[in-house]
């Protein structure tokens, strides 16, 4: 039998292989985790990806740059505004397009309040595969406001189509600016009710702390982006690097801790909902009047031959678009990296050593989104 | 001592956590009873495209150029549109969506020339069947078909008009300089 295919006792009746997934709630998609243990202690971690491979990158070869809108936020659909202004944003770059700066801020708006309600999404299911069941309720309270709030422009609570080349869809109106700002009031003040429930507890520090080290040099060797290599002490943030968009109009800290264990990168995205929350209220402070999209976007969008990359900051860290013109209207190539898959890869040497009730607060505590990493 | 010290804490970070859910009992409740209540959507809710009324015609004005076919990623739309007597453009004859395939990007709306796509309120749809998510977006407005191309012959008829008066006026206006050149040139 194939090496990856086998379960069950070994032949020395000690250790033994285990399946946790496709089908495990906390392995928050279809991941399936192919675990050598020795009783409780795992010897070796395999995750196994690939059930929820939907081909995005050969569909994009198969239509042009515009029709490939709706895959963008459909690769990550927790952060899809993200995907699918970054997009947007990278064809932009590559044909040369002005957008008009009132869409600039609206979009840094929408990105951030769909930071939030990743982040906030990631927290309740954290929560919830250590076995507390309120704090989900909370936060999923808290990101219906924001669905609602991005529903107003985008008309679409998840899977959002909402930016164009050019600009977007839809300009905002006094509802959208007043709920927003009322919603960053509204999550400021439940932020510490969130501590005194979850952060302060004890039980929850405790499963938390010295689990799960992503050190520096995993991160490097690994590509390990975003929360989880802030958490190990780099200070690395695609926002503030290398500016895409208005970002470097913004002023914002980036959250690092230097432990790299689930409780640092736990308060890294912690910290990161109060910083996107104070991104939100500049922004909307200085919103420009004006036009919301480009006077004149070519019909036809044909790059010249060559090949790009374009990288913006995900709710979970370096998304990264590599581009191949061939000087048509269809892209020849187009490959996305993706963070949750560098993060996920870690995995095989994280979990060596631990057991099987922490695996499961260790995967939580990377946020990884299966269809993000299949494609 | 460490002990009962770690006790301590627990207790206390337990009851301030059940403090928490204690103050969430007295709070509103957040949901909405669905089928009793419905929840107000917003007013660009993506949806299933319809043909939507132009207040001129009294009927969608499609003219059949089938630009959102062309542009739709999910190949759910299928037009076939014929010429009509007296009018400039097209017609659709049949217009169907296969709205199981959509993905509500909106491509359709942003190339369509005449802005006759709109979105479907109605955002509770269920079925059974495939079959169940074809729609036919010309079923609304087969009953009205005729008196809205007659209203289009006769917006047509009121262009054609217009263009000759202003070709006639044109054409006056010319002659008139030229007379007035040639006036010039005598003098």
């Amino acid at each position: 039998m194939p090496e990856l295919i086998r379960v069950g006792r070994d032949e020395d009746r000690d250790t033994y292989h285990l399946n946790m997934g496709p089908q495990h709630p906390s392995t928050h998609g279809v991941l399936r985790l192919r675990l050598h243990l020795k009783g409780e202690v795992i010897l070796s971690a395999d995750p196994i990806v690939g059930y929820s491979h939907r081909a995005h990158e050969k569909m994009a070869e198969n239509r042009n740059y515009i029709q490939f809108l709706p895959n963008t936020s459909r690769m990550d659909y927790l952060s899809g505004m993200i995907y699918n202004v970054g997009y947007c944003q990278a064809i932009e770059k590559i044909i040369g397009l002005e957008v008009p700066e009132r869409a600039e801020y609206i979009r840094v708006i929408c990105c951030e309040l769909n930071r939030i309600s990743s982040h906030l999404l990631w927290y309740g299911t954290l929560l919830m595969d250590l076995g507390g069941f309120t704090p989900f309720l909370y936060c999923f309270e808290d990101r219906e406001r924001i669905l609602d709030i991005l529903d107003l422009v985008s008309g679409s609570r998840l899977t959002y189509c909402y930016g164009r080349f050019g600009g977007v869809t839809e300009d905002v109106d006094d509802k959208f600016l007043s709920e927003t700002l009322a919603f960053c009031k509204h999550l400021r003040n439940r932020l510490p009710e969130y501590d005194d429930l979850v952060t302060n507890n004890v039980i929850f520090q405790n499963r938390c702390k010295g689990i799960g080290h992503i050190d520096k040099k995993t991160c490097h060797e690994f590509a390990v982006t975003g929360p989880c290599q802030r958490a190990a002490g780099e200070k690395r943030d695609v926002r503030r690097d290398e500016p895409y968009g208005i970002y470097d109009r913004f002023d914002f800290k980036v959250p690092t801790r230097t432990g790299g264990d689930c409780f640092d990168r736990f308060m890294v995205r912690v910290e990161e909902i109060s910083e996107s929350l104070s991104i939100v209220e500049q922004a909307i402070s200085k919103l420009p009047v004006g036009p919301v999209m480009a006077p004149k976007v070519p019909r036809k969008i044909a790059p010249a031959k060559g090949e790009y990359y374009f990288a913006v900051e995900s709710a979970r860290g370096h998304f990264g678009m590599y581009i191949v013109s061939n000087g048509t209207e269809i892209p020849e190539r187009m490959h996305f990296r993706t963070p949750s898959f560098s993060n996920l890869a870690t995995m095989r040497r994280v979990l060596k050593g631990s057991t099987i009730s922490d695996t499961v607060a260790i995967l939580g505590s990377i946020d990884i989104v299966l269809p993000e990493i299949d494609r | 001592m460490e002990m009962i010290s770690d006790v301590y804490r627990g207790f206390r970070s337990l009851l301030k956590g059940m403090g928490v859910t204690i103050r969430h009992f007295f709070r509103k409740p957040v949901t909405v009873e669905y089928p009793r209540e419905r929840a107000v959507v917003s007013k660009v809710q993506r949806n299933a495209i319809v043909l939507i009324e132009k207040d001129d015609i009294g009927s969608h004005n499609c003219i059949a150029c089938l630009q959102c076919e062309k542009i739709c990623p999910s190949n759910c739309i299928s037009i076939t549109g014929s010429r009509k007597d007296g009018l400039a453009f097209k017609r659709p004859d049949t217009f169907d969506l296969n709205f199981a395939l959509c993905s509500e990007c909106g491509l359709c709306l942003d190339v369509c020339p005449t802005d006759t796509l709109g979105y479907s309120k109605q955002y509770d749809k269920a079925g059974y069947s495939r079959e169940d998510f074809f729609y036919d977006l010309l079923d609304q407005w087969k009953a009205t078909e005729e008196t809205a191309l007659g209203t289009l012959r006769e917006i047509e008829r009121k262009k054609k008009e217009e263009r000759e008066a202003r070709r006639k006026a044109d054409a006056e206006a010319k002659a008139k300089a030229k007379e007035n050149d040639d006036g010039d040139e005598k003098a």
